[in-house]
Formats: C-alpha cells, sequence, structure tokens
C-alpha cells in the first residue's frame, strides 16, 4: 500500500464517525430554519430556503420553552452552587482536620454513594418527597440533586485538598485564624480549579436530568428543559421546525459551556466515572 | 498551636449538612427499599409484610421477563458490538497526527447531551416521513420503515441511538489510556519491525486491558441502567417490545400505586447489577496491574 493511502485511511474512517456525530445537530438546525414541514420533506438535506427565524420567537414565547429554560437554568445552578460548597466544607474536614478515624470513615460510606445506580433509589426517593411535601416543587428536584451529586464532588474536591502543602495552613493558624477562617481565606481559593469542575460537572448532570423531572414535577410552569422539551414534541407533534427549535435552544448553552471548558469537562465526566 | 484544626464544632459544621443530605437522600432510600420491597404497600390497604411475593410476581410476569431480556439486549449490544469499534476508534486516533483534538472534541459531544433530548432528535432521524433516514432509503427505492413503531426494528433502534451517545465517551477513556502509554515502548517495537496492526494488537491493547475491562463494566452498568431513552422514545412500545426493566418498574411503580412492588423491582435491577459485574470481575475481567 501507498504510503499516502496508509496515512489517509484512518482519517476517512474518523471523518465518517465525525460526520455520524455531527450529521443530527446540522440536521436540526438547518430544519428549525425551515418554514414547514414541507420543506422538511421534500429536501431534508438541503439548506434553508429562506432563513426563517420566525420558528425561535414562536418557541420560546409560545411553546414556553423560556419557562422551561429559566427553570433548568435556576435549579441546575443553584443546586450546583449547594453542592460544592457543601463538598468542599466536608471535603476540607475530611482531608485537613485532624480527626483521621472518623474522617476516613464518614470518607468511605459516602464514596458507597457512587456505587449505587441512581434508578435503583428512584421510588423511595418518590415516596420520601411525598413524605416531605415537597412532590411537584422545585425542591423535590432541587434536594436529590444537591444530594445525588455529593459523592462525586467530596472525590474530586478530596482528592485536590489533600495536595495542598500543610505549611500554608500552619501559617494561617499561627496568625489566628479559626478552622472556617482557614477553609474560607486559604483553602477555598487554592481549590478553585477544582471546584469550577465539579461545578460544571453538575450542572451538566441536572441541566440534563429527565427522569425524577419527569415524574416529581407535574406542573407545566415548573418543568426543566429536559421533561418540557417531551411535552413540547407530545404537543406539537405534527411541527418538526418547532420542536428543533426547541432542541437548539436546549443544546445550546451546553455546547457553549463545553467550547470553552472542553478539557475541564471531558476530565471531569472521566474521572468521575472511573472512580466510581 | 493547632488547636483549630481539632475543633470538634467546626468540624461537625463542616460535615453535619452533607451528611444529614446523604443520609436523607442515599442512606435512608436504600434501606426503606429493602423494608418495603417485602410489603404489598400501595398506598390504599393496609401494608403488610408479604415475605417474597413481590419477587415471585416479577418473575411471574412475562411482560418483566422480556424486560429483562431486553436490557440483555443492551447489554450485549454495547460489549459485544461497541467495544471492538470504541477500541479500535480510539486506535485509530491515538495513531493519527493531525485532528486528534478535534476527534476526541467531536466524539465526545453526545455524552454531555440530555437523553431525553437526544431521543428527541433521534425520534425525528427515525421519523418514516419526513425523517432523512426515509429519505435516504427512499433514494434508493425502499419503502419507509416506521422504525419505532415497528417491534421487528424498535429495539435495534434503541440500540443504536444509545450507542450514537455513549461510544465517543468510551472512546475518549481508551484513548486516554493509550496516550499515557510511554512512546518508547511502541518505537521499540517499530525498530524490530512490528508493523502497526501488530503493534496495536500485540503491545497497545494488551497494556490497555484494564481500562478496557473499566469500560466493559461501565457498559454493562450503563445498560441495566437504561431508561430515559426508552421512556423518551417509544415508552416501552410498540406492544412491550423495547420495555427495559427500569421503564417497567418506574410504570407499574408511580402510575398504579403499587410501592412496594417498585421496591422489590429496583433491588432486583440493583442485584443483576452487582451480579453481571461480579461475574465479569471473576472471568474475563482478571487483569493485573501493568506496570510500565
Amino acid at each position: 500500500m501507498p504510503a499516502s493511502i496508509k496515512k489517509t485511511m484512518p482519517h476517512i474512517v474518523l471523518m465518517a464517525y465525525v460526520v455520524i456525530i455531527l450529521f443530527p445537530f446540522v440536521f436540526v438546525v438547518f430544519s428549525s430554519l425551515k418554514e414547514n414541514n414541507v420543506e422538511i420533506s421534500q429536501a431534508p438535506f438541503a439548506f434553508p430556503k429562506a432563513l426563517y427565524f420566525q420558528n425561535y420567537v414562536d418557541a420560546w414565547v409560545q411553546a414556553s420553552i423560556d419557562v422551561y429554560f429559566w427553570n433548568s437554568a435556576y435549579l441546575g445552578i443553584s443546586s450546583a452552587v449547594l453542592g460544592v460548597l457543601l463538598a468542599a466544607g466536608t471535603s476540607f474536614a475530611l482531608t485537613r482536620m485532624k480527626f483521621k478515624f472518623t474522617s476516613k470513615l464518614i470518607y468511605q460510606v459516602i464514596l458507597l454513594g457512587m456505587l449505587i445506580p441512581g434508578n435503583v433509589l428512584f421510588i423511595a426517593q418518590y415516596i420520601l418527597m411525598m413524605d416531605l411535601h415537597i412532590l411537584g416543587k422545585h425542591w423535590a428536584l432541587f434536594w436529590p440533586y444537591t444530594a445525588g451529586a455529593l459523592p462525586f464532588s467530596v472525590l474530586l474536591i478530596s482528592a485536590f485538598m489533600k495536595a495542598i502543602p500543610a505549611e500554608l495552613e500552619e501559617a494561617a493558624i499561627i496568625d489566628g485564624l479559626s478552622a472556617p477562617g482557614l477553609f474560607a481565606r486559604i483553602v477555598l481559593p487554592l481549590t478553585v480549579p477544582a471546584l469550577v469542575t465539579v461545578f460544571i460537572i453538575n450542572f451538566l448532570g441536572n441541566w440534563n436530568e429527565y427522569l425524577l423531572a419527569s415524574f416529581f414535577i407535574s406542573k407545566d410552569a415548573l418543568r426543566t428543559l429536559p421533561t418540557g422539551m417531551v411535552g413540547f414534541r407530545d404537543a406539537y407533534q405534527t411541527n418538526y421546525a418547532l420542536i428543533c427549535t426547541g432542541i437548539v435552544f436546549s443544546v445550546t448553552p451546553v455546547l457553549v459551556l463545553y467550547a470553552f471548558l472542553q478539557e475541564q469537562i471531558i476530565e471531569g465526566i472521566t474521572a468521575g466515572s472511573v472512580k466510581g | 498551636m493547632k488547636n483549630a484544626l481539632r475543633n470538634p464544632a467546626s468540624y461537625l459544621m463542616f460535615i453535619i449538612p452533607t451528611i444529614a443530605l446523604y443520609g436523607l437522600f442515599f442512606l435512608y432510600p436504600m434501606f426503606s427499599s429493602v423494608v418495603y420491597a417485602f410489603t404489598n404497600w400501595n398506598g390504599l390497604e393496609e401494608t403488610k409484610f408479604i415475605g417474597m411475593a413481590n419477587f415471585e410476581t416479577a418473575f411471574g410476569d412475562s411482560n418483566f421477563r422480556s424486560a429483562i431480556i431486553n436490557n440483555m439486549y443492551f447489554i450485549v449490544f454495547s460489549v459485544g458490538l461497541q467495544v471492538p469499534i470504541i477500541v479500535l476508534l480510539a486506535l485509530l486516533i491515538s495513531n493519527v497526527k493531525r485532528f486528534k483534538g478535534f476527534y476526541k472534541t467531536t466524539v465526545f459531544i453526545p455524552s454531555i447531551l440530555s437523553t431525553s433530548v437526544i431521543g428527541i432528535l433521534w425520534g425525528f432521524i427515525y421519523d418514516p416521513d419526513i425523517g432523512p433516514i426515509s429519505a435516504a432509503l427512499k433514494f434508493f427505492g425502499i419503502e419507509p420503515i416506521y422504525w419505532l413503531a415497528d417491534s421487528k426494528w424498535a429495539m435495534i433502534a434503541l440500540l443504536l441511538t444509545n450507542a450514537w451517545q455513549w461510544v465517543g465517551f468510551f472512546i475518549v477513556l481508551i484513548l486516554a489510556a493509550i496516550l499515557a502509554i510511554p512512546k518508547d515502548i511502541d518505537e521499540a517495537a517499530a525498530i524490530d519491525g512490528a508493523n502497526g496492526t501488530q503493534r496495536a494488537w500485540y503491545l497497545t491493547i494488551p497494556l490497555i486491558k484494564p481500562i478496557i475491562s473499566v469500560v466493559v463494566m461501565l457498559s454493562i452498568a450503563g445498560a441495566m441502567r437504561v431508561v430515559d431513552i426508552v421512556l423518551v422514545m417509544t415508552n416501552g412500545g410498540p406492544a412491550g417490545t423495547t420495555e427495559v426493566m427500569a421503564s417497567y418498574m418506574v410504570n407499574k411503580a408511580i402510575k398504579y400505586g403499587d410501592y412496594g412492588y417498585g421496591m422489590a423491582l429496583s433491588i432486583i435491577i440493583f442485584a443483576f447489577a452487582l451480579v453481571f459485574t461480579a461475574i465479569y470481575q471473576l472471568t474475563l475481567g482478571k487483569t493485573e496491574r501493568i506496570e510500565y
């Protein structure tokens, strides 16, 4: 085989795979800019005849994608922030404070949580939400999301905090800082890179979560994007252009995040899965 | 001088919120699932201990048995078919000089998206009337296939979508392991006259066996967990042909209020996941740690 063919063969295979991955996105973006089903079905692979942005306005306002979007955004962000802060505090106590034995025990118990598949707890959590009288409210997603991210977050942040040299905190303690002060002023700022990674992974998880969101929330105005989108599809079954617009709204924020922080996202997600 | 780090009050302040949430949302549900799995709790009648009855009902229900088989399809497909493709593509990416980063970034994209959105998106692609697959088939004179509504095709359609979502994630996992192998090993083999295929087969693959084994285990775990994609794309249909254990559990427990039964099902799912992982660990997955 000539060397040039040998060199291009892998690229041909890989490019074919890249096309398979990217094709659905291109198709959805094109379709979202087409006027109606007729135009999509007549030329599914073609560029839109005229860029029809009305779909974006319609989907955002009439189909209340805006409501789902903000619900997802504020739930995703608030629960990820709380989760990261709790996990950071706990990791600090577990790795830096002098309660070695207790800390080891607690750490092991928390990591056990990564072995339990999420949907095994689903029914019991549903009942728990009923008992707490928060079923159907945003709290019913907020708390499980926050709690669900803890094992992974503690794992990653602890690993990072262990590596901070002890001299720093000794100096700070001699200067009279208490443990919370040490945490807030010295350790937390040093841990920011790990916190950002964990925050993003948790945020993505919350933003994408479907199972709990679809059974713990029933009111349309409280739905998040993944469940709202499914309802939207079922309601507008016949208008594919509009559905594609909805998909674009839901996927864009994730892709934008990914564009800026791909290294952190890839590392965080793969590390979480392998260690669990 | 280190009293600040021995202050139990501060320690508790940092630990208690996490432990409380963890206890309430992990330990307590796990515990209550195990307890209520042996009861007839349905929110209507008085809750009674009924021994193994829920488990007998589950395995006696032909719908649940076919759901188990469908989970097996997911396992067989993702381990038997996807893993070789994943390894091959990861090897290809690790060997190219140009576009390495581009390939890695692109193939990873589907794994950061919501499964429900992917389900909607692929539902559209599979659409017999206006979907692109139908259009392509029509070009070759083939009648449109009702991918998601035809019991012959629905399962395959789901498996393909699931593969589309997760293959890239595993490629990146394996790619990282391949790139971590010191270069000189590969160069030494090349100098000794081994060609690319030989080096991949006799050198790289044995060295990345531990991570392949991780990928297999994650695939099994994922196949046991699969539910979103089914609920969104087919909701178990047509006529139960794509029902998996978790979708069966969710529908039974929430729609019919059979909580005790639902919890028994969740214990079964957990047990299956543990057993499969253990079997794999004890048989094919046995690998020693590799030191370079």
